[in-house]
């Protein structure tokens, strides 16, 4: 299973993928595991939040692209950034702040001329913002003593459910570290059930409409990396909660 | 109002919840028929105008091009024209640019010659500019093929060279440069058009020359002269006239005379001091 979600995984310069062969030969290694997936889900709220800057595009070229992981939306997704990045320099930089725009804001009243990045615009009839699953995302974060920050948009925006699923998973990890299972199979349902409600309910629809809209390989290649990640993600998080001892609500 | 102030802030919500005509985010019905949307074909159900279907006669062009300018170096031209405070780092692009300049060391050359002179623009941008203009060229190099390896089981793929494009000046882009940095510009506007204050300039540019100086400064030094006093010119006329003309430069937070300005010096104290000559002892000109 590990080797599963750690073929997945982004890694940057040898680190993560080496870091966790001799797990992968040997016992499994949860806690490493929650580490490569919060740094996945890490980068993906990232791409999601704001436009790639300089800093972000070169760490981005720095990485390692997963070639063969079992899910073919993950290795197209791969591939694709990988086909972009490689040919990417400055310049590319302003051509994907555009297609950020195009992507995700567009210029339409209308509703549909854009991929918009938050839920409530997927889940309600008239494709509105800030309506019942922002509600629900909002009681989310404050069931786990989650606060926005400065964030001063819907919190049913992608990139802060990404970034929901990135904190859960280290707090996992570190629960992990210190021995509290209970603690960590409580976090890992918490992500499942988010997952399987709020992520999986609507990103077919949004990385759908960003396939649409994107004209760079770049957010294409992102669409399908975070479809194919998140669907195959839960997967291992059900396999994980197969194997855990029933808790509360289970 | 003190009332209305104390009270929760759960009532002020409640009562806007309740206030069911209140819904700024929702469409206009009159414009757009929600229940004839066709749900199979979003981008077809409204006329709304999109980046995707606008016409391609709608859509701009860049302004300053040789296209539309008649030429790269009109172009060229017009660029630096319109760009006032951009003219020197655009004009030494083009020089840095001659046998061509990888991306990485412009931008390094940039930010450097810029660095008392901030701009809201990339040094790419600065680039692009030009290049619609006609005055540079980018050479995208080849990228590497795709290079797979495998680390504890696991293929992947990595970047191992980053592309670095590279620009080089067009011979247009070239002509303009050397026509504006050899003090073309200082000879028609200091020593032509505005060779009546030529004694204005020399004082100006032996003051900066001497040390650098602050706009208050040299604002002081201009109101001294009587040129200036009908039609009124300020000390801002002078720095703008030699800031175009390359003669003059902002640095460390100070007014300084560049080494074209340098070099042009002496054709201004010459020229003063022939005016000074054929001018009456009342000031008035022969």
């Amino acid at each position: 299973m590990e080797e599963r979600v750690e073929s997945m995984g982004v890694s940057s310069g040898g680190g993560a993928a080496a870091g966790g062969a001799g797990a992968a030969a040997g016992e499994v290694d949860l806690a490493a595991l929650m580490d490569l997936r919060a740094r996945t889900y890490g980068m993906l709220a990232r791409l999601y939040r704001k436009e790639v800057d300089l800093d972000v595009l070169r760490e981005l070229q720095g990485m390692r692209f997963p070639t063969a992981t079992g899910n073919a939306k993950v290795d197209e997704g791969y591939h694709l950034l990988y086909d972009y990045l490689r040919g990417a320099w400055d310049d590319s930089v302003t051509e994907l702040a555009i297609d950020y725009v195009r992507t995700f804001i567009g210029h339409g009243v209308n509703g549909y001329s854009a991929a918009y990045p938050y839920e409530s615009v997927y889940t309600s009839e008239r494709r509105l913002m800030m309506q019942e699953a922002r509600a629900e995302v909002l009681k989310t974060l404050r069931e786990n003593s989650l606060k926005r920050g400065n964030w001063t948009e819907g919190e049913d925006h992608v990139a802060l459910e990404l970034e929901f699923m990135q904190r859960m998973t280290l707090r996992t990890a570190a629960a992990l570290r210190e021995g509290r299972e209970d603690e960590a199979v409580r976090h890992v349902r918490t992500q499942r059930t988010f997952a399987q409600e709020h992520l999986l309910n609507w990103l077919p629809l949004l990385t759908g409409d960003m396939r649409l809209f994107a004209r760079t390989m770049f957010y294409q290649g992102l669409a399908q990396l975070t479809m194919g990640y998140v669907e195959e993600d839960e997967a291992v998080l059900t396999e994980l909660l197969d194997g855990a001892p029933a808790g509360d609500g289970e | 109002m003190g009332n209305d102030a104390a009270k929760p802030f759960d009532d002020l919500w409640e009562a806007e919840a309740a206030d069911d005509e209140f819904d700024p985010l929702a469409a206009d019905d009159g414009l757009i028929d929600q229940e004839e949307m066709d749900d199979d074909n979003p981008l077809d159900t409204v006329d709304f105008p999109t980046m995707r279907n606008m016409p391609e006669g709608m859509r701009r062009e860049g302004v300053y091009t040789p296209e539309r300018m008649g030429g790269a170096e009109a172009a060229v031209r017009s660029l630096l024209d319109h760009n006032p405070a951009r003219r020197p780092v655009l004009l030494a692009i083009l020089g840095w640019c001659e046998d061509g300049c990888a991306t990485s060391e412009l931008t390094r050359r940039v930010d450097e010659a810029q660095e008392h002179n901030r701009s809201v623009y990339a040094p790419t941008t600065l680039c692009r500019m030009l290049e619609r203009a006609g005055a540079l060229e980018l050479e995208m190099p080849e990228t590497s093929d795709a290079r797979e390896d495998a680390a504890g089981g696991v293929e992947y793929l990595e970047i191992r060279e980053r592309v670095d494009p590279v620009w080089r000046s067009t011979p247009e882009g070239l002509a303009v440069r050397e026509s504006l940095t050899q003090g073309a510009a200082f000879r028609d506007i200091v020593l032509g058009r505005d060779a009546r204050y030529a004694s204005v300039y020399r004082a100006v540019m032996e003051a900066v020359e001497r040390a650098p100086r602050s706009k208050a400064y040299i604002d002081a030094l201009v109101d001294a002269f009587p040129e200036v006093q009908s039609p009124r010119r300020f000390g801002g006329h002078f720095v703008d006239m030699l800031e175009r003309t390359d003669a003059l430069e902002w640095r460390d937070r100070a007014w300084r005379l560049t080494d074209l300005g340098r070099s042009l010096l002496p054709d201004v104290r010459e020229l003063a001091e022939a005016r000074a000559a054929s001018s009456d002892p009342s000031g008035k000109e022969s």
